[in-house]
């Protein structure tokens, strides 16, 4: 039975496809395994999926020191261009470092067949390409892929952190391990990523989304009694209080009172009182939601843009940090939506946004194609057969 | 709009006019009245543009001042510290070098 190990970091919009593409593998009768810092991954994996946690020695105190940074992602605003070198700097390479002696040690202990990494676990791809294992990668922030050729000196700029790594961990050569050049499964389809001259290894199965039930309290009732469009407007989770709190005064202040059922993804309490056509929670059933909705405002994050689209639902976009920038200007080039700035932006602009999205059936029809490409593209089970088609190394060695 | 395939040289006034049109059909109009920009303004801080904004402002400095500059090759020499300290007058002194 051909083993498979999947290594992610700890990010949920990461884990969520391997997690469904790991499914498939196991219903073709692999053995399916998870790498990862979060013991708490195992109550998430599908039946018969196994946890393989990296843990150290508690008197390792660098290694200590290192686990500090991993949760500095939350804790941070970053904005633009600076947020590349904040997350390569100050999270993905002290990440990676941490990571790979672990990774090392469960990929010799476990000795999987094929090893899938994650993308900004470049640690994965080195660990395996040492340890002499086929890998592929999977592109979950598909729009840093696209970002190469926007912006090739950042690329560039990473790919240089990347070998930084390599060189410290004593991988010769200077071509970077990040990604796989037998399979690399960008995780959008190949007409909402656009234009660009990839290598064939370089593979588009479409956006996973899981169709897990959260089983999220949800007042749906007060949803139905609606007869005013709907709307989800979400930051994602990623961003701290006051840029949340700065952007959502921008939203009462445009929505509020308007003839307009507003859904709001944020701790209740960021505000003493919400206008009364919000409906604010801090976890949503976002996928069972979306179905009911007629647009979408959101950070631009690749998951909520590809759950948006996957409904045909238009999007106003209003990227801050990372690759968010870039799955903004897909969204655009694509006609699915309209794209504001974060710090620039007043309640007016918001709203005049939000009406063109909903008034305007050009967005909605674009959104409706992008959906049609994601349905083609594959999804999940598609991603497995390409993984099961990765040739084994005939002998494992002891 | 204009083409500039000309003799005359253009003064650092000029070029500025130039890009700060450019800026202004990026982030748009009613943004930028509200901005003191000047040569001193930087892309990422002070504009606070962010890396799509950046690509379509270079894309129009290269439409505009075409073969005469090699734009693109300028800034791919930018390491990542040097775009985000990237100011308006980079771009002004370097149009000027080339003409």
């Amino acid at each position: 039975m051909p083993k498979y190990a999947f290594i992610v970091p700890p990010l949920t919009g990461h884990i969520n496809p391997t997690l469904s593409v790991g499914a498939e593998l196991l219903a073709l009768g692999h053995e399916v395994a998870w790498i990862s810092l979060d013991e708490q991954l195992q109550a998430k994996l599908p039946v018969g999926g196994q946890l393989l946690t990296i843990r150290y020695n508690q008197d390792d105190s660098e290694k200590q020191a290192n686990a500090e940074y991993l949760d500095i992602i939350t804790k941070k605003n970053v904005y633009g261009i600076e947020s590349i070198k904040f997350l390569y700097e100050e999270v993905l390479v002290p990440l990676n470092r941490y990571m790979f002696d672990g990774i090392m040690q469960l990929l010799q202990s476990w000795q999987p067949d094929v090893v899938i990494n994650d993308h900004q676990v470049f640690a994965g791809g080195m660990a395996a390409h040492l340890l002499d294992i086929p890998y592929a990668t999977s592109v979950t922030a598909p729009a840093a892929v696209k970002m190469m050729e926007d912006l090739p000196k950042i690329h560039e700029w990473e790919v240089k952190q990347i070998l930084g790594l390599q060189q410290e961990l004593g991988i010769e050569g200077d071509k970077s391990l990040a990604t796989s050049e037998l399979l690399t499964l960008v995780f959008t389809s190949r007409e909402f990523f656009g234009e660009m001259e990839l290598p064939d290894y370089y593979r588009f199965p479409g956006p996973v989304i899981s169709n897990r039930i959260a089983g999220i309290d949800f007042d749906w009732e007060k949803l139905k009694a609606q007869t005013a469009p709907k709307i989800l407007i979400s930051i994602g989770t990623t961003f701290d209080h006051q840029f949340k709190k700065d952007f959502f005064a921008k939203v009462i202040e445009a929505f509020g009172g308007e003839e307009i059922f507003v859904v709001v993804v944020s701790d209740e309490t960021l505000f003493e009182s919400w206008p009364s056509n919000f409906l604010v929670q801090q976890r949503i059933p976002q996928l069972e939601l979306l179905p009911h909705l007629d647009g979408v405002v959101c950070h631009a994050g690749h998951n909520t843009v590809s759950e948006a689209l996957s409904n045909g639902l238009p999007l106003v976009v209003i990227p801050i940090a990372y690759d968010q920038s870039h799955v903004a200007g897909r969204v655009v080039a694509n006609g699915c939506g309209v794209r504001l700035n974060f710090n620039r932006f007043k309640a007016p602009h918001l709203k005049n946004a939000v009406n063109d999205i909903l008034n305007e059936p050009g967005y909605r029809l674009a959104a409706q194609r992008i959906q049609g490409s994601f349905e083609q593209a594959g999804g999940t089970r598609t991603a497995a057969q390409w993984l099961d088609q990765i040739p084994l190394k005939v002998l494992h060695n002891g | 709009m204009d083409q500039l395939i000309q003799e005359n040289k253009l003064s650092k006034e000029e070029i500025f006019e130039t890009l700060n049109q450019f800026i202004t059909e990026v982030i748009g109009e009613e943004f930028v009245e509200e901005m003191d920009i000047t040569p001193a303004s930087s892309f990422t801080k002070d504009l606070e543009m962010d890396s799509i904004e950046i690509v379509a402002f270079s894309e129009k400095v290269k439409n505009h001042f075409g073969p005469n500059i090699d734009f693109t090759g300028w800034l791919s020499n930018m390491d990542l510290d040097e775009i985000i300290q990237l100011k308006l007058e980079n771009i002004i002194n370097y149009i000027q070098e080339c003409q």
